[in-house]
């Protein structure tokens, strides 16, 4: 037997079980979109009597659709607000937790903890604390900085505010840790021989921290607008997507198009432009940092 | 940047008077600087805090004085979150537990066997695969579950767990993990490979006696966040399994939260912590597997 | 060769794991179990679906009865939710028939069965597909006596006396109005009411003309009663921050003495407190001239899947729970529920109702000017599609915006989207 042809019998036993994998991929990811595509040409309704092929009717819909497009401008602007938030605080954190003591390490992992916890928990608990008889307005009263209970859920543009302020609360727990890792790996010399040169430490962190951890930077804020433009649960428990739908993204208005409608082949021409839309976001981002990292 | 501990005790003289005030003045920075931080990550995670002391008040004292500690601490709305209809609560444990350990025990072979598989060459086909398992990364799972649902419908697997756990295996939890190990796997030497080819080993043996030890930070990182996300993952079980086969933690604990036509406080924070106990606890136990894997993962 | 592999792994893995699955119990032989979609109220809890659930089994040996609990209050957007992921309930309780008609997923009620037992029907293009045991005016405004009677003013019979009335009150330092904005269907009260009253008040018909596309929301009479709504906002007469306050918490105020009126479904009355039965008066929603206009929608049990298994089955449960007066006994007096069953006068469920129950029933009984509630009717008159929650919100985007047109306008493009994809 040929070298070439005993290795190749070598590698059965992997190339089947990474066959496997890919199997189970293409299952259930590569074939549900593919369905779904061809689910957005038809006009499928689980409520009508027949559904066939429309065609791009769908697609010329979402143009008119007022619903769709409040649905969007909420969910860019929410991922494009809460992600410079997140990794903003989440550098300030990492900075700030970044001393190798005990104390330390315990505030470390405390700051993970709003990853661990569920986003339906996180939605409710924020909802009670947000209420008009909830914790922060009795705080602001007492201290005397507003004269009346803030409606933080109650009104379209606070409610929209109040989703913000939490689902940055939510990330920031994630970027904390990605900018602790990249923070550990910088070398100390740096430091020190910028303070031998005589840097303070607004300069140190300009010209060393915040360029050295570029790399980290691009994968945070990418994964957080990926993770922010799909969201679902936490907004769901927190206000429902209400008032009056103020706060319903566009993950939450393909949920309710295609199960509480029934509309399905609409509701996936939809799922498609959310897909697209990601895809084109975060791969232009990706680029633009990563051309950021390359000429830092 | 890692500071410098207070220095080893040495025999030294005594320091001069004029030196005294500036260990001091570090001390001091030294103690504002870890006020701040407790501070700040105290208010931080605030909101857990509060899940955590209102499942033991009762009703008025979470109106009264929903921040404080318990006075009067009470297991009442434990036992009326463990009493439910249905038993929801522990029924939920259960399920979540058992779909995230058959996930995970399932997912972690699956990924670094097919990472390990496209990091021995570097084709274009290789690379390929990759870029569409970038794709499950960021594929909203809103796009995916009704036609995972009829996926399950056509090998008969439909609202049954088994069909759950296997729709898990093949999105973007795969993704994460290949990505994760692929990361971990440039980093190993060839001629360790090629050494135990060279002894006759099938690469499938090689993936297990000598990658899966080498990249076990990578495994931890997968294990941990695997498991968090799929233990809190509301809208795959939501659908896949449906209303009637017993449901996960995560989507009992929506229903019986939002069920409430009068909220019952109380009993809703009891829900909310015994549902977030095990994840927490967990994740606190597993916190030297965390960092190591963050940390090795940070190079690559 | 490889691929001969592949195939084997994937297909004994595939095996594997469906051999895993707990096979569920053959429903072939004599155990029937059929699934019923259910909703917890304050009154209809969990305690009261397991006594009616089990009574009405008695009729049906054999079959067993699994409830399937919807977790929130808008029981059609489970339905249909469970509808596409494939679990359809064989019996459901309080849904909008209308909604499931054109893909034929609900089997009616034999006519003879209906005409038998009940009152009025509530038909559906000549059939019935759930039991009309109750109806229900929706919305009447309940009013605290003490509280008119300290700003001096009376129950209010047109629109003019009923604003002067909210004037007064707020002038002394009474909220005049009571709404739980935070649950759309409670902030579209006032929205429904006025519709009612002034549009389908003076033309019964304009939800089937609509259906017809000779009428739009968007006309100048109906926008007109829609500005209603915003006037009471722009002038302040709902509680403050309404659109924060649950339903839940609504009743509870207007109960405290917190709010004057309140208007809401005539179910309210099964939440009104005893030590307030003297205390709470009603009157229905004012029409500009003064006319009565009552704002009607029919109600009743479960409706009936046409895909479950045993129909037989599912028709005997279902008639023997609709006809058990302990259950309308529960309906009466906890959810405020006016009888309709042909032979039964209210007074032979033997139950002691506060005097507002018999003022809101009396409108029942006369003769007057009943049309469909807007949006709450489940007969020929429902609304299409999603097109209830629209007009809820729409309520709750008057908070915020003055163009009453536009929100109008919206509602036409909504029912267009709802009525092209049946």
């Amino acid at each position: 037997m040929s070298l070439r042809a005993h290795l190749a019998r070598r590698d059965t036993g992997l190339s089947a079980f990474a066959g496997l994998a890919m199997l189970l991929y293409l299952a259930f990811l590569i074939v549900p979109v593919l369905l779904s595509l061809e689910t957005s040409f038809t006009n499928q309704n689980v409520l009508s009597a027949s559904s066939g092929f429309v065609g791009l009717a769908n697609y010329r819909e979402m143009l008119h659709d007022n619903q769709l497009d409040a649905a969007l401008e909420f969910t860019v602007a929410l991922a494009a607000v809460v992600t410079v938030v997140a990794n903003a605080a989440g550098l300030a954190f990492a900075i700030l937790l970044n001393r190798a003591s005990l104390s330390y390490r315990v505030l470390r992992t405390l700051a993970f903890l709003p990853q661990v916890i569920s986003g339906i928990i996180v939605g409710f608990v924020w909802s009670w604390i947000l209420s008009p008889s909830g914790l922060v307005n009795n705080i602001l009263m007492k201290v005397g900085l507003v004269s009346q209970p803030v409606n933080w859920l109650g009104t379209p543009h606070m409610a929209m505010l109040s989703v913000s302020i939490v689902v940055a609360w939510v990330l920031t727990g994630f970027t904390t840790v990605v900018y602790l890792a990249a923070l550990q790996n910088i070398p100390r010399e740096l430091y020190d021989a910028s303070s031998i040169d005589g840097a303070n430490s607004r300069q140190q962190f300009r010209m060393i921290t915040f360029r050295m951890v570029a790399p980290a930077t691009t994968i945070s804020v990418v994964i957080s607008l990926i993770t922010v433009l799909k969201l679902y649960d936490i907004i769901t428990a927190l206000t429902g997507g209400g008032p009056a739908y103020a706060t319903r993204s566009v993950a939450m208005y393909i949920i309710s198009v295609g199960f509480s409608n029934g509309a399905y082949g609409y509701a996936s021409a939809i799922a498609m432009l959310l897909l697209a839309l990601t895809a084109v976001i975060a791969l232009t981002v990706t680029t633009l940092l990563r051309r950021r990292e390359v000429d830092l | 940047m890692i500071d410098q501990q207070a220095a080893t005790p040495v025999r030294v003289p005594p320091l001069p008077a004029a030196s005294r005030p500036a260990a001091n003045k570090r001390r001091l920075k030294r103690a504002t600087r870890l006020a701040i931080a407790l501070l700040v990550i105290l208010a931080f995670v605030s909101p857990i805090y509060l899940t955590i002391v209102n499942a033991f008040k009762n009703n008025s004292a979470i109106d009264g004085s929903p921040g404080s500690l318990p006075l009067h601490p009470t297991l009442s709305n434990l036992s009326a979150a463990l009493n439910q209809p249905d038993h929801v609560l522990q029924l939920g444990l259960r399920n979540s537990l058992i779909v995230v350990v058959c996930s995970v025990v399932l997912l972690i072979p699956l990924g670094s066997v097919l990472s390990f598989w496209i990091s021995r060459k570097r084709s274009r086909s290789r690379r390929a695969i990759l870029a569409a398992l970038a794709a499950g990364l960021m594929i909203p799972p809103q796009i995916t579950v009704l036609p995972i649902i009829h996926v399950l419908a056509h090998i008969g697997l439909d609202h049954t767990y088994p069909g759950l756990i296997l729709s898990n295996l093949g999105g973007g939890y795969l993704s994460f993990a290949v990505f994760v190990y692929v990361g971990f796997m440039r980093s190993i030497p060839a001629e360790v490979i090629e050494a135990a080819r060279m002894d006759g080993a099938s690469s499938l043996r090689i993936w297990w006696k000598i990658i899966m030890p080498l990249v076990r930070p990578a495994t931890a990182t997968v294990g941990i966040f695997l498991s968090l996300w799929i233990w809190n993952d509301f809208l795959n079980p939501l659908l896949i399994i449906g209303p009637l086969t017993g449901q996960t933690v995560t989507v009992g604990l929506y229903e019986s939260v939002s069920n409430q036509v009068q909220p019952d406080y109380g009993l809703q924070f009891g829900f909310m912590f015994l549902a977030a106990l095990i994840p927490v606890v967990a994740y606190l136990l597993v916190q030297k597997q965390f960092r190591a894997g963050l940390t090795a993962g940070a190079t690559r | 060769m490889r691929r001969r592999l592949l195939a084997a792994a994937a297909a004994a893995s595939l095996l594997l794991l469906a051999a895993c699955s707990s096979s569920p119990a053959s429903s072939a032989g004599k155990k029937v179990t059929l699934t019923y979609l259910t909703f917890l109220t304050p009154d209809l809890t969990a305690k009261f679906w397991s006594t009616s659930i089990a009574a009405a089994e008695k009729s049906v040996p054999g079959v067993t009865i699994k409830q399937d609990v919807d977790p929130t209050t808008d029981r059609d957007t489970y339905a249909k939710q469970l509808l596409q992921a494939g679990s359809f309930p064989d019996l459901l309780e309080s849904i909008t028939p209308s909604l499931y008609l054109s893909a034929k997923l609900l089997t009616p009620y034999p006519s003879s069965w209906i005409n038998a037992n009940f009152i009025l029907p509530n038909n559906i293009k000549g059939k019935d597909y759930i039991p009309p045991t109750n109806s229900q005016i929706i919305p009447l405004v309940y009013y605290n006596k003490s509280l008119f009677a300290k700003a001096g003013v009376t129950p209010p019979t047109t629109w003019a006396e009923f604003m002067a009335d909210c004037a007064k009150l707020k002038a002394h330092g009474i909220v005049p109005i009571e709404l739980g904005g935070h649950d759309s269907f409670a902030a579209a009260m006032p929205l429904t009411g006025a519709l009612s009253a002034d549009v389908l008040g003076s033309d019964p018909n304009w939800i089937q003309q609509r259906y017809a596309g000779t009428v739009k929301f968007a006309d100048p009479n109906v926008v007109a009663a829609a500005t209603k709504m915003r006037t009471l906002v722009t002038d302040n007469y709902f509680e403050p921050d309404a659109l924060s306050v649950s339903y839940a918490q609504s009743i509870t105020n207007f109960n405290d003495g917190k709010a004057a009126m309140y208007p809401m479904g005539s179910w309210y009355l099964g939440s009104l407190p005893k030590s307030e039965w003297n205390n709470i008066g009603v009157f229905p929603w004012p029409t500009n001239n003064g006319s009565l206009v009552i704002p009607f929608a029919v109600g009743g049990s479960m409706a009936v899947s046409s895909k479950s298994p045993d129909q037989a089955a599912a028709f005997k449960f279902a008639e023997s729970w609709s006809l058990n007066p302990d259950n309308l006994k529960s309906l009466i007096s906890g959810d405020g529920a006016f009888p309709m069953i042909k032979g039964k006068s209210l007074a032979s469920y033997g139950l002691t109702l506060s005097p507002a129950f018999n003022s809101s029933y009396s409108y029942v009984t006369s003769q007057n000017n009943k049309v469909s509630s807007m949006s709450w009717a489940t007969n020929d008159n429902a609304l299409p599609g999603n097109v209830v929650n629209d007009f809820d919100a729409v309520a709750q985007a008057l908070f915020s915006t003055s163009n009453v047109k536009a929100q109008m306008q919206q509602l036409d493009q909504d029912w267009a989207s709802a009525t092209a994809s049946s």
